[in-house]
């Protein structure tokens, strides 16, 4: 089934929700995409992309490929290392490393309350890239942080994990959090 | 005299909890921002509560210390370190507030919103 339709169907009416994407390593790429579609240029809603595995220069890039205006999106990129005083650029924070939750923390924060609009979103890419970097104890703190944070924000929340039989505890874990799982490619 | 005491040891105590707070706050946050904003925090605060200690055992025991020709009132060296310290601070708190406030952005996101509608 075509990803939006899966999306519609998983989410119906529900005006905030948390989904979990689980995504082949394959499909990563154009379910990123594909949720960003559906999100901005169809729902017409801005939100935040909290970007652990591509640059925000690479997103940027591959979103405009796609006609898909990243003005409408506050970028936290937690994988580019720059200079300290280069750490903010327009629409983009960079964080440094995905070591920095407590920084993750503070950034999704404020960038949910800067957002005008009553509907906004938040994708979180990806959380299998948290457990390289952090104690497993720390990423499920930090999951349990994020799915309660989503709530009390009330946006639309989109945890996006790429399918490996490593991270099935994560999964697991992550499942009882959410609204729904919608699953993208095979193994 | 019995009061200035107990004034001042209550007001070290109150510093040294407040020092314990802040480590156990450190303790619990990954590397980052705020966390270096705690560390500038603790040592004005630590610095105070030198100072507040050695005003204590001075009017307690009524010792006169003179060290590098600070004679008299040596003990306020500690507060010129403290306020080096908050100017720091602040200016790591300025930073953090360039870094993270996205207030910017999101008048530009609804500004945008606007024009498309």
């Amino acid at each position: 089934m075509d990803l939006k339709l899966k999306f519609k169907k998983e989410v119906k009416n529900l005006k905030d929700y948390i989904v979990l994407v689980r995504v082949s390593s394959g499909d990563y790429k154009k379910t990123n995409i594909e949720i960003l579609k559906l999100l901005v240029n169809e729902q017409k809603t801005p939100g935040i992309y909290v970007t652990l595995n591509k640059p925000f220069e690479v997103m940027q890039r591959q979103l405009k490929q796609n006609k898909v205006d990243p003005k409408f999106v506050i970028f936290i990129d937690a994988f580019t290392d720059v200079a300290e005083n280069k750490k903010r650029v327009k629409n983009c924070l960079y964080i440094g490393s995905p070591e920095k939750l407590s920084d993750i923390s503070i950034a999704m924060d404020q960038a949910v309350k800067s957002l005008p609009t009553k509907e906004k979103f938040i994708i979180f890419d990806s959380i299998n890239t948290l457990q390289v970097f952090n104690k497993p104890g720390t990423v499920m703190r930090f999951v349990h942080f994020l799915s309660t944070k989503i709530r009390e924000w009330k946006v639309k929340g989109i945890i996006i994990l790429i399918k490996s039989s490593a991270d099935e505890p994560l999964a697991n874990e992550l499942v009882q959090f959410c609204d729904s799982k919608i699953d993208v490619g095979g193994e | 005299m019995v009061s200035i005491t107990i004034l001042s040891v209550t007001t070290v105590i109150f510093g040294i909890g407040a020092l314990i707070l802040a480590s156990r706050a450190r303790n619990r946050l990954s590397p980052g921002s705020l966390r270096k904003y705690i560390d500038n925090f603790s040592v004005c605060l630590a610095f105070i509560v030198i100072f507040t200690m050695w005003l204590t055992i001075r009017s307690v025991t009524n010792v006169e210390v003179s060290f590098a020709g600070f004679s008299g009132y040596p003990e306020f060296i500690f507060l010129v370190f403290a306020y080096i310290g908050f100017m720091i601070a602040s200016y790591r708190v300025s930073k953090i507030s360039e870094e993270f406030g996205f207030k910017e952005d999101g008048k530009e996101i609804a500004n945008l919103i606007k024009k498309k509608k």
